[in-house]
Parts: structure tokens; C-alpha cells; sequence
């Protein structure tokens, strides 16, 4: 019961997240578009 | 001879460090690949004309006046700096003009021409940008910002910034658009994003705040912009310091993780416990010291940035006076349009057919840089390094044309009857001359995650004795960033070293 409440938590907290993504103007959403491809390089980026 | 620290590059973050260290007693060598100071801020002399080559006007120079005040000397005692006066002449494509002065009141006035709710918006974006740019992201400029610890440091000394924190999460368009409603006023303020080297929709909302601290006032040295680097290289010489020129670094010496000198490209190599890099840091890292002498983290970390856009440049040399109103003038287009030509022409290769110029007269602050009469102008436009068609050494005429033609069509300003001298630094030129990979005079791309300790370090976290200063390090490319970037670079070498 418990595991099956955390998986719908995700799945709420995702859709809610994608849901706002949406909701964003074009402009917001290539920037953070943007942004979020280069998040992966940031712990190397870090280091340098 | 053996030196305590050796800089690479005389830019304006090399020769800010070295005056900082020669003054602290390190004997100090500069070692310039051209014939001449300044990097991206410098000037050079063309039948009878100066041109600039990159930087065309100085805004927080109180930076500028920090670096003499740490050297013990006065800025006025080696710059003659002349304000200017209005900022900005703007030219639309339907003919129309307008200039905003430094006043900020007087700006006012003017955008209450276009719209008075806009008008009240300036004053609020004036107060916002003043205490930003005095309080907040003003103090950043000559901090170290190299880990979280500094990072957390310099928030806790200012903790104004967390009131900004927003303008960091949102983009530039979306902050000069919650400010001002009207296009024109918009527009007026969105050629800012592409002095960091990236359009409205992709540059960070703090860079909005630009188009205020021009307000601050903003200054054009006496003898071109090289007379900066000049003053700086004289106050260096004075301390003991020394600068070769034609001297091209080829490579660092390292002896594990750690450097110990460089090597010229005639063979000599210069011991030194100290290197300072002002070169772009993708060049620094994969080609002076090589890829093969790079941890795997380190060789992710330095080719996961990308570089700045290109800004090739027109330097015409005119007989007339040109029917300008203003040492800037800025040959606008919208946002939307800035966007566009980013995202569908730069991307594709393409130079656009359209699209937006600025414009910079440098004989309007001082005529002593062209014969009696005679003019300079500087025309600053932005292009893809790779061209979809051709390349840049054989498109550099018909580009000429290109931007000729679009002043004449698109702003009504006809040059064509007046140039006496036509001069075209392309991005290729850029590349050989000043060693910017891709001819990015911007350095890195300067978005948040490419900023304070996720850009390299000033103090190489890979080698020990490598600092750098300059565009490509904390804070990013422009005049007052780069000298600030050699005020940390200096502090934290004799913290080290000292």
C-alpha cells in the first residue's frame, strides 16, 4: 500500500512538473530547455 | 632567467594580474603573441586612421579605478577617460530616432514618449538596477567565486543578492518583458543579451540589468580603446614587470599536476613557478597543455562549454561626418526578431538577410583618431562561425556589402559615398589573430551554468600554479569582468604564493 502512495506521489509530482512546463511561455521553456542540457556537465564543470 | 610568474596574453586579465603581482615584488613576464596590448581591447593604425578591435566604450569603471587605487596610483595619471554622452541613437527600420542619455530622468522622458506606463516602469527598473548593480552583482566582480564555500561566502557578505536570486532562474526577455510593455522600449534594451554573446530568450534575466549600469555613466579613454591597456602595461613596467611581444606560447610546462613554465614557439622555454592564463581556457586546456595531460573529468569538463557567438567587425575610415546622433548607435530589431535570428539563421549557419547593428563612432568622443574631418566608424554585428555556404576568408567582401546594404536599406543610413578605408575582421581573423576558438571574442557562453564556480576556475583546480584571467573565467568577457578577473587571480596567488 505504502509503495503503491510513493509511486502515485511521483507520478503527481511529475505530471505537476510537466503540467507547469507547459503552462510556461516559449521563451521560459527554451531557456530552461537550455539550461537543462547542460545540467549533466555541471559536477565536471565543478572540478576544472 | 627564471620568473616567479608568467602571463600569457597581455589582455586587459593579464596585465591587471601582473601589475598586481609585479607591485607585491614577483618578477613578472607577460608574453604577448602580437605586437600590441589590449587583446579585445586594443586599437590599431590604418592609413591615417585608430580603429578598435573589439571593446568600444568602458562602463563600471570604478573597476578600472580600483586596480589603480590596489597599485597605489591614480587612474587619471594614466587613462584620460571622456564621458560620453548619450549612451545610445537608435534607428528603426521605419526611419524613426531617438537617444537615451545617461540621465536617468531624462531617459525617462524619453520612453514616455513611446508609453508612460513604460516610463514608470523605468524608474522602478532604474532603482532595481541601480542596487544590483552598486550592491549586488556589482560586488561579484572582483570576488573569487571558484567553490560553493566562496560562492556561499560572498552571499553571506551581500546578502542583497538573494533578493536577485530570481533574476538568475529567469531569462532576459522574460525580465525586460515584465518591466516595459511597449516594443519599442524593448527593443531599445535588448541588444544587451548579445553583449554576453546569446539571444533574449537564452541569456540570463541579470544581464537585463545592463541597460541601467550604462547609466552609471560610461567613458571612451583619449587615444582609443588601448589606451586602457596602455595605462595598465605603463603602471606594470613601473613596478619592475615586463612584456615581450611576438611571443607565442605553444605550450605549459607541467611536472605531474603541477605547471612549471611555458615554451615559445622558437623553441625557449621560461621557468616559472606561477602561470597565468588570459587565453580562452578551451585553447589553454586542450591545446597548451594538451589533452593527453588531462584527467578524464577535467577533459569532460573544458569540452562540455561552449563558445560565445562571433561578433565579426567593419572599421570604415570616412571623409564626411556620419549622420549619426550618438557614440553608439544601435540599428534595432525586436526581441522576437533577435530570437529569430538566433534560433533560425546562426543555427543554420546562415547570416542574416535582416537584423540588427551597432554602431560605434569613435571620432565623436575624439576627432584626434582620424585626419581633420575624417571619421572612424566601428560597425559590431554577430554571425555563425561556420557558414552554411563557403567559408569566412572568401565570403569577407560580399559580407561587407551585405552589412553596407543593410544599413542602407533597412536603416537609411548610406555610407557608400564617404569610405575612404574598408576594413573587415571576420571571426577566422579573430581566431588567428587573438587565439579565440571560433573567433568567440565573448569567450565561453556565458548562461548560468557556465558561471561563478561552474566556470574554470581562476585558480585551476587541475594544475597547481595555473590561474586564469580574462573571458573565459569568472565573471565573462567585457571590460570591467576581465580586470576584476586579474585582481582575483593576483590575490589568490599570493595567498598561495606569496
Amino acid at each position: 500500500m505504502e509503495k503503491r502512495l510513493g509511486r502515485l506521489l511521483k507520478a503527481g509530482i511529475l505530471a505537476a512538473l510537466v503540467a507547469l512546463y507547459f503552462s510556461l511561455d516559449e521563451s521560459t521553456r527554451r531557456y530552461l530547455a537550455h539550461i537543462g542540457k547542460q545540467v549533466p556537465y555541471l559536477p565536471y564543470r565543478y572540478f576544472i | 632567467m627564471g620568473y616567479d610568474a608568467v602571463v600569457i596574453g597581455a589582455g586587459l586579465g593579464g596585465l591587471s594580474c601582473a601589475a598586481n603581482l609585479a607591485r607585491s615584488g614577483f618578477r613578472t613576464l607577460v608574453l604577448e603573441n602580437t605586437d600590441r596590448v589590449g587583446g579585445c581591447c586594443s586599437s590599431y593604425d590604418h592609413q591615417g586612421y585608430r580603429f578598435d578591435i573589439g571593446a568600444s566604450v568602458v562602463e563600471l569603471a570604478w573597476v578600472i579605478d580600483g586596480l589603480f587605487r590596489r597599485l597605489g596610483k591614480e587612474t587619471k595619471d594614466y587613462i584620460d577617460f571622456i564621458p560620453i554622452d548619450p549612451i545610445y541613437g537608435f534607428v528603426t527600420a521605419d526611419g524613426r530616432r531617438f537617444s537615451y542619455p545617461v540621465s536617468v530622468e531624462e531617459t525617462g522622458q524619453v520612453i514616455a514618449r513611446f508609453s508612460e506606463e513604460d516610463a514608470r516602469s523605468w524608474e522602478r527598473f532604474a532603482a532595481v538596477g541601480s542596487d544590483a548593480v552598486n550592491f549586488a552583482f556589482g560586488k561579484v566582480i572582483t570576488e573569487s567565486m571558484g567553490s560553493l564555500r566562496d560562492m556561499l561566502r560572498v552571499a553571506l557578505a551581500n546578502p542583497k543578492l538573494a533578493k536577485y536570486l530570481k533574476y538568475m532562474v529567469l531569462n532576459f526577455e522574460s525580465v525586460l518583458c515584465s518591466f516595459f510593455k511597449s516594443d519599442t522600449v524593448r527593443a531599445s534594451m535588448s541588444l544587451q543579451s548579445y553583449f554576453i554573446g546569446l539571444p533574449p530568450a537564452l541569456c540570463p534575466g541579470y544581464v537585463a540589468f545592463l541597460a541601467y549600469s550604462e547609466h552609471e555613466g560610461i567613458f571612451y579613454p583619449r587615444g582609443g580603446m588601448i589606451a586602457i591597456p596602455q595605462g595598465i602595461a605603463t603602471a606594470l613596467r613601473e613596478f619592475g614587470g615586463e612584456i615581450r611581444f611576438n611571443s607565442r606560447v605553444v605550450r605549459v610546462l607541467t611536472d605531474g599536476r603541477r605547471v612549471r613554465g611555458v615554451e615559445l614557439a622558437d623553441g625557449t622555454r621560461i621557468e616559472s613557478r606561477v602561470v597565468v592564463s588570459n587565453i580562452n581556457a578551451k585553447t589553454l586546456y586542450l591545446e597548451l597543455i594538451g589533452e593527453e595531460r588531462l584527467p578524464a573529468w577535467a577533459k569532460r569538463a573544458i569540452k562540455s562549454y561552449r563558445v560565445s557567438i562571433p561578433a565579426p567587425m567593419i572599421m570604415l575610415g570616412l571623409d564626411a561626418r556620419p549622420d549619426l546622433d550618438a557614440h553608439h548607435t544601435f540599428c534595432y530589431a525586436t526581441l522576437q526578431e533577435m530570437n529569430r535570428i538566433w534560433f533560425e539563421d546562426y543555427l543554420s549557419g546562415r547570416v542574416p538577410d535582416g537584423g540588427f547593428m551597432l554602431i560605434s563612432w569613435p571620432t565623436h568622443a575624439d576627432p584626434s583618431l582620424a585626419p581633420e574631418g575624417h571619421h572612424c566608424l566601428n560597425l559590431v554585428s554577430f554571425a555563425p562561425y561556420r557558414l552554411a555556404e563557403g567559408d569566412w576568408d572568401s565570403y569577407k567582401e560580399r559580407y561587407l556589402e551585405k552589412m553596407l546594404g543593410l544599413l542602407e536599406r533597412g536603416f537609411g543610413l548610406r555610407l557608400h559615398d564617404h569610405i575612404r578605408v574598408a576594413k573587415v575582421n571576420t571571426p577566422k581573423d579573430f581566431e588567428r589573430l587573438l587565439l579565440h576558438p571560433e573567433g568567440a571574442v565573448y569567450g565561453l557562453q556565458n548562461d548560468i551554468t557556465c558561471t561563478a564556480a561552474f566556470r574554470p576556475g581562476v585558480r585551476s583546480r587541475v594544475f597547481r600554479g595555473l590561474y586564469l584571467t580574462g573571458a573565459s573565467t569568472h565573471l565573462g568577457g567585457g571590460i570591467a569582468p576581465t580586470v576584476g578577473s586579474g585582481m582575483v587571480a593576483a590575490d589568490l596567488i599570493q595567498r598561495d604564493f606569496g
